[in-house]
């Protein structure tokens, strides 16, 4: 409202005074009325890019332009003092997109000397322009001299700014080229428009008549327009608030979008990546459990981490040419920590899923392979053996052989005793065909488990003992089987080497405990052994 | 009287065992049928498979005990899949007289299983092979086996598997009078009473290992 009452008063100046050329009274001002509105608008919409605000200044800038019209001598002189500063102000914008802050030194060289070019070689022009308010003498060569210094010095300074934009345009990602191509190209026609029609209307026609002015306040016209709405395009949209963030997380869970996806269209930055930290681990992790390196700092990616209560949860990877204000960052991961916390519990447990899917699958091409490459060629050479009349013992000696390798198959599948007798049956069964002396202690289990906690708790002990009679090289071994509570509570302990480092095995056998509510964990010291341990819940 | 679920196994038995002379006088595919049957006909040999249903357990080990536990004198041959040490231990416990645990695949080679099926009727112990080696070579901490020599863990082994004297020697190609040293060696070692009766020997030494 100011800048339009502003605009206003300011064609009221300008009509007041003698011979006004009325196309001007509301030209001029209508443009900074434009600039305001359109900066406004973008202001509101992104309040945490300056790019709004800039856009704003314009309009003043224009305002201040304008008031070369006005018959008022002190305004008149400022008018005619910041004449060409518009322009200054669009190569600010084109260097400051999308964020409105400038990044590199390149870019604020060239911002100053597009200032010191409007400001600093206006002077000669009125200085010694042939009347005026600011006028010291009538020195028209001078001028002249004045006006081609500051088309030569605009020259360089638009090619510089060609260069700076060119190569932001090299590393920009397709979606914020789209977006940043048209704009640059725009804006630096918009910069040449003014001038190089001024100067061939000037040795053309001798001064131009009314279509020229206007058609040149149209193209500088429609350049806040043009970066109001490229700021809401492509890679830079920007469609909410932080606040909304929250609001949106109290939503529906089913109608809710991803949680990325929110994060990204509420900061505006479609590149934008949620990494998750899962519990008792260091790497981050996307949103399918796979591991994801941290982007190399000054790589034009950024990491913010994501908190709760102190714990790390997650982070946010960020296109650092979209998005300057880590703060802003963080503060929308402090919004969303505790729905990433949620998320990363799912995350964990996709991982854990597809991990036992895949176990199932090598499973079963072991058994696959097993049964392929021993039990089917045994057999076909059994059949070729009493095709050609091979004494019936050694036929008979044959299909005992596949009866005895099928039975060890079939018990390394699933145990008998695990089936047939219970969880101490079976590892003591396993005791019996180690190598290694193994001291079992059983309490609390005269009555049978569930059978998926049989089943998960035989396969940790199996894979234990294996794993310490294979690694350890432990002269005994002690498993401890106790239900306490409601609590089947397992124990593999050896007195090895230890030092076990958490590997897939491991990692099976946690999944394994995990999938039915219980938890794993392996004390491994040199020189003491290695204590494997899992509780997994049981109705007693 | 034959005890087995499965129908192709069934018939494989019972054309072993009328093959050799036996008669059968019925057939059960569930432990709970086998109990019934065997005390409605009493027969004179139950060959019965561990697992049956109901409970597709040890079910058949369990009717077997039952039946024992009735009549301790009614010879019960075991046949399974697999073999147990527990359930060697388990079977034993009901006295040692007229049992057998054999793994199925036994009954393939005619002759040694209908040799079996005899020992077991004349009161003999019959235990597989496998078994035997499941209790002998189990690992133990202190193992009391490691002072014999590998003739005497072998004649150990067929006392086990519930052999005379006099097959142990003619399998090892010895002289009766050389197995009845190495078995006095052997209880010494073992420490195991040796005024047990012949048949006695083998719940003796498979109670002992299964220690």
């Amino acid at each position: 409202m100011g800048i339009v009452g502003a605009a206003v008063g300011e064609a009221v100046l300008i009509l007041q005074q003698p011979e006004p050329p009325p196309w001007l009274a509301v030209l001029v001002p209508s443009v900074a009325v434009v600039y305001g509105v359109t900066g406004l608008m973008a202001w509101v919409r992104r309040p945490s890019s300056r790019l709004g605000f800039l856009i704003v200044v314009g309009g003043g800038v224009w305002l201040l332009a304008g008031l070369d019209n006005v018959a008022v001598p002190v305004l008149s002189a400022v008018g005619v003092v910041t004449q060409t500063l518009a322009l200054g102000v669009i190569v600010h914008l084109l260097l400051a997109f999308p964020t409105g802050r400038l990044h590199r030194r390149a870019e604020r060289v060239v911002v100053v000397a597009a200032y010191a070019v409007c400001l600093v070689l206006q002077v000669p022009q009125y200085l010694f322009a042939s009347g005026g308010p600011l006028s010291i003498a009538d020195r028209p060569q001078l001028a002249e001299m004045g006006l081609q210094a500051q088309r030569a010095a605009g020259a360089v300074v638009v090619g510089a700014l060609a260069v700076v934009l060119v190569g932001r345009l090299r590393s920009a990602d397709v979606g914020q080229r789209r977006v940043l191509a048209p704009l640059a190209v725009y804006g630096i026609f918009a910069l040449l428009a003014v001038p190089v029609s001024s100067a061939i209307a000037t040795s053309l026609f001798d001064g131009g008549g009314l279509v020229l002015p206007v058609m040149q306040l149209a193209v500088l016209a429609l350049v806040p327009i043009a970066f109001a709405v490229s700021a809401s395009r492509g890679g830079f949209a920007r469609t909410a608030d932080i606040a909304e963030l929250g609001a949106w997380l109290g939503a529906d869970e089913i109608a809710r979008p991803a949680l990325r996806r929110a994060l990204a269209a509420t900061l505006g930055d479609g590149s934008l990546e949620l990494l998750f930290r899962l519990p008792g681990e260091e790497a981050l992790v996307d949103d399918r459990g796979a591991p994801v390196s941290r982007p190399a700092p000054g790589g034009g990616r950024g990491v913010v981490g994501i908190d709760l209560a102190g714990t790390p949860v997650g982070a946010i990877v960020y296109d650092a040419e979209v998005l300057d204000s880590p703060e802003e960052i963080r503060e929308a991961g402090r919004v969303v920590a505790l729905a990433v916390d949620r998320e990363r519990l799912i995350v964990q447990l996709r991982a854990s899923r597809s991990r036992i899917a895949a176990a199932a699958d090598d499973e079963r091409r072991r058994i696959a392979r097993d049964l392929h490459d021993g039990l089917q060629s045994r057999l076909v050479f059994l059949a070729v053996q009493a095709g050609t009349g091979a004494p019936p013992d050694i036929v008979r000696g044959g299909i005992e052989a596949a009866i005895d390798e099928l039975r060890e198959l079939v018990d390394g599948v699933m145990p008998a005793q695990l089936t047939e007798r219970g969880l101490p049956q079976a590892v003591e069964d396993l005791a019996d065909r180690l190598p290694t002396p193994v001291v079992l202690d059983v309490a609390g289990l005269e009555r049978r488990l569930a059978p998926d906690v049989e089943t998960a708790a035989y396969f940790v002990v199996c894979e234990a003992v294996v794993n310490a009679v294979k690694h350890a090289g432990s002269s005994t071994l002690a498993v401890s089987l106790q239900r306490i509570d409601g609590r089947l509570r397992i124990e593999v302990a050896d007195r090895g080497g230890g030092g076990v480092a958490p590997g897939r095995g491991m990692r099976g056998m946690a999944d394994r405990v995990e999938a039915v509510g219980g938890v794993l964990a392996v004390h491994s010291s040199p020189g003491v052994g290695t204590r494997i341990e899992a509780v997994i819940p049981c109705e007693s | 009287m034959i005890g087995e679920d499965q129908v192709l196994m069934r018939e494989g038995l019972r054309l072993v065992l009328e093959r050799a002379g036996f008669e059968i006088v019925g057939v059960a595919a569930d432990a709970t049928e086998l109990v019934r049957r065997v005390r409605g006909l009493r027969p004179d040999l139950v060959v019965a498979d561990i697992r049956m249903p109901p409970g597709h357990a040890d079910d058949g080990l369990r009717a077997v005990l039952k039946l024992r536990a009735e009549r301790p004198e009614l010879p019960v041959m075991l046949l399974s899949q697999h073999v147990q040490r527990r359930y060697a231990t388990e079977l034993l416990e009901a006295g040692d007289h007229g049992v057998g645990y054999l793994l199925k695949q036994r009954i393939a080679d005619l002759d040694t299983f209908v040799g079996d099926i005899h020992r077991l009727l004349d009161g003999e112990t019959v235990l597989d092979p496998v078994v035997v080696a499941a209790i002998i070579d189990r690992p133990r901490a202190d193992d009391p086996l490691k002072a014999l020599t590998a003739r005497q863990r072998e004649v150990l082994a067929l006392m086990a598997e519930g052999r005379s004297n006099a097959a142990i020697a003619a399998q090892l190609a010895i002289t009766e009078k050389a197995v009845v040293r190495h078995v006095s060696h052997i209880y010494e070692e073992l420490g195991i009473d040796r005024r047990d009766a012949d048949h006695r020997r083998v719940l003796a030494v498979v109670r002992y290992l299964s220690k």
